[in-house]
């Protein structure tokens, strides 16, 4: 009973900044922009996190820079994809190219080391905060695992749908992804929505990469998100572009990592790297086997 | 009798749509894009701009643009050891470059060059070990054939998922990418190490060592930049000389419009993703025959990804990849220098190199402000197409 527990916890906490990221790449792919620099976005808001945090000691500080971070990454792809005329995944690349150059060169330039960040203060976890009288020391240790980021994470997933599904702006940056030129006929400011779509998709990416820095560790390590952001990506893809679809396919894969995760504690004879490429493997099976109608917006990827 | 009539006229419709419409629409279609990749041209000024923006930043870190020119001139050509240094690192950058171009000009994005060039080197260097007896003169060929064997293999499920259940070759070959490089990780530990825990195979026999044609000290040149070199200029006249070549550069134009024209476009484009991941694999059994000489584990340091960047520099075009990769070899050969010179951090590399793809892939944009600029200035200068184009999409 208490490593189904173990392993729900695990699959929570592993699903969040997937989550969080996705519903970033949801928003910008509505409304018409491919993201691909989901990556590079979660990259930025996992150091911004633990810079913002060593600066001020506050971690919530720390936060508040990921969000911006990540709405700054969002910015520079936006701004090159609809402004430049950019390829947009060409764009991206580059974006988590220079995210990756950046949070290296800063790493070393404002910490003086190489590799990993020096330990931070990491934000509050659900153990904390609850009020935990008269419940067993293994399952405080496991409430104490998820940080206060997790139901925060559900709860701006059930935002973003309902702003998407019945709110008017959430209705103009779907028309943007569809029709951009009914949607420029009607009045709307199109390039304008899809800047900000980009940009509030950054934010909440860089909310994901501050969960893995500052929420699951307390740490910055180079290059840590490791393809969390492309597996982001696929789950929108496999989410078909809706909200609760996108959902069910960041809790698979967010399940997937935490069964490898918890395997390969049990198991240590098995080899590592088995663990470490299973969620990629799920993900090409669940590509491979899912031939469901998938239609992205009719105007992704075109300015 | 009737009946075989009609028939008869429209099959003479179709051969009217095919030889005298959709040809000729197709060839048209064709020309501004191949003015548009005068390359020179369309890549100096984002190069200019981004060599201006680096310049800033490392301005901004406290380092004088003289100096900065001055250390990346003395790290890559000051001397002959780093003059060997960067042609070393120059030839997996050309593979990589003319795999994603190809690809590229076939309407395909490889990002896969990192996984495929990492399985070429691991299956290329057990084949070697595991087959020392063969004659010297078939070793090496068949060495690097199994390296090129192993990408194109490691390419096929992208491009046939991307053609029969539409999954968008980037996510796949991104996926594997992951794949191969924790594939190759436990195979190298395990089955095909050497025995020891550094995580490598035993060192290749030297029958498939690639020849030496320079030497200074312990550093030393092979031939492998010239056949990376040969290839690249062979694809660029295959590309613009050949049947092949026209139909593989139609089917990335305008897919539809050329299988309506009669071109295998679906074919062509498996065909030229099963050679980009040739080529990919290629780079990776040049990169074990010519200067490791066995395959260890974290065996690319981000060689496809460079490939990549390389290749937009070329603009797509592998006549001018000679340029793009000495440009980036160059970079990435003075890393050292720079750290240890300037102090600057061994990651800036990577930023410089984002802030020129970056330029790269905002050209048409940029070049139009000059162009603009520039005919404001100095009275008329031709608009070209691409302008006209964009301002039908500015009116959005």
């Amino acid at each position: 009973m208490f490593q189904l527990f173990n392993l729900i916890a695990l699959t929570l906490s592993k699903t969040s900044p997937l989550l969080l990221a996705a519903f970033g790449g949801l928003l910008s792919e509505l409304s018409g922009v491919i993201n691909f620099a989901l990556e590079g976005m979660m990259l930025a808001g996992a150091f911004a996190a633990v810079l913002g945090t060593w600066a001020s000691g506050s971690p919530w500080i720390g936060f508040l820079s990921a969000i911006l971070s990540g709405a700054l990454i969002g910015a520079v792809h936006a701004g090159a994809s609809l402004k430049f005329r950019a390829n947009q995944i060409v764009s991206a690349i580059a974006v988590n190219l220079l995210a990756a150059g950046l949070t290296g060169c800063l790493l070393n330039e404002v910490f003086k080391v190489y590799g990993t960040s020096p330990g931070v203060e990491a934000l509050p976890n659900l153990g904390s905060i609850l009020p935990l009288t008269g419940v067993p020391d293994n399952m405080r240790s496991l409430a104490q695992g998820i940080s206060i980021l997790m139901p925060a994470a559900l709860v701006i997933c059930i935002v973003v749908a309902a702003f998407l599904k019945w709110t008017v702006p959430g209705l103009r940056l779907r028309a943007c992804g569809e029709n951009p030129e009914a949607a420029a006929a009607a009045g709307l400011m199109v390039l304008r929505i899809r800047f900000f779509a980009v940009c509030i998709g950054g934010a909440l990416a860089g909310m994901g990469g501050a969960y893995i820095s500052v929420g699951e560790l307390s740490q910055f390590i180079e290059n840590m998100t490791q393809g969390r952001g492309y597996l982001a990506v696929a789950a929108v893809i496999l989410g078909r572009w809706r909200p609760a679809g996108v959902f069910l396919a960041a809790l698979f894969f967010g399940c997937g990592e935490a069964v490898s995760e918890w395997l390969a504690v049990r198991q240590p004879g098995l080899p590592s790297q088995l663990f470490l490429v299973m969620p990629y493997i799920a993900c090409l099976a669940v590509l491979v086997l899912y031939t469901g109608r998938r239609r992205p917006p009719s105007a992704l990827g075109r300015v | 009798m009737r009946r075989r009539k009609e028939e008869g006229s429209r099959g003479e419709r179709r051969w009217f749509f095919q030889r005298v419409y959709a040809l000729p629409r197709l060839r048209i279609a064709l020309l501004p894009v191949s003015s548009r990749l005068s390359v020179p041209a369309s890549v100096a000024a984002p190069l200019a701009v981004g060599a201006l923006v680096c310049m800033a930043m490392a301005f901004a870190a406290g380092v004088g643009p003289m100096s900065l020119i001055r250390t990346v001139w003395s790290g890559s050509w000051g001397s002959p050891d780093a003059a060997i240094n960067t042609l070393t690192r120059m030839t997996p950058l050309l593979c990589t470059g003319l795999a994603v171009a190809l690809a590229y000009r076939a309407g395909l994005l490889n990002i896969g060059c990192e996984g495929q060039l990492t399985i070429g080197a691991l299956v290329s260097a057990s084949f070697a070990v595991a087959t020392p007896n063969l004659p010297g003169f078939l070793l090496l060929p068949i060495t690097l054939a199994a390296g090129a064997a192993s990408g194109c293999l490691w390419a096929l499920p992208a491009i046939l998922l991307r053609q029969r259940r539409g999954v968008h070759e980037v996510i796949s070959t991104l996926m594997l990418n992951y794949v191969a490089i924790y594939l190759c990780s436990y195979l190298v530990s395990g089955p095909l190490g050497d025995g020891t825990a550094m995580g490598r195979t035993p060192p290749i026999p030297a029958g498939a060592e690639m020849p030496e044609i320079l030497r200074n000290g312990s550093l030393f040149l092979t031939a492998a930049p010239l056949i990376a070199l040969l290839l690249c200029f062979g694809a660029r006249l295959r590309l613009s000389k050949t049947v092949w070549g026209f139909e593989m550069r139609a089917a990335g134009i305008n897919f539809d419009a050329a299988v309506n024209a009669g071109i295998p476009a679906a074919n062509r484009q498996i065909g030229v993703f099963l050679g980009s991941g040739a080529l990919a694999g290629l780079a990776g059994a040049l990169e074990v025959c010519a200067v490791h000489h066995r395959f260890y584990r974290s065996f690319s340091p981000g060689y496809g990804f460079d490939g990549l960047t390389a290749s937009f520099l070329a603009n797509g075009s592998p006549g001018w990849l000679w340029l793009s990769t000495l440009f980036m070899a160059s970079l990435r050969s003075a890393d050292k220098m720079l750290q240890i010179g300037l102090n600057l951090s061994p990651n800036s590399i990577l930023v410089a190199q984002a802030v020129l793809l970056l330029s790269v892939a905002c050209q048409g944009r940029i070049r139009e402000r000059i162009e603009k600029f520039s005919s404001k200035v100095g009275g008329s200068l031709r608009k070209n197409v691409s302008t006209l184009q964009s301002d039908r999409a500015d009116a959005l």
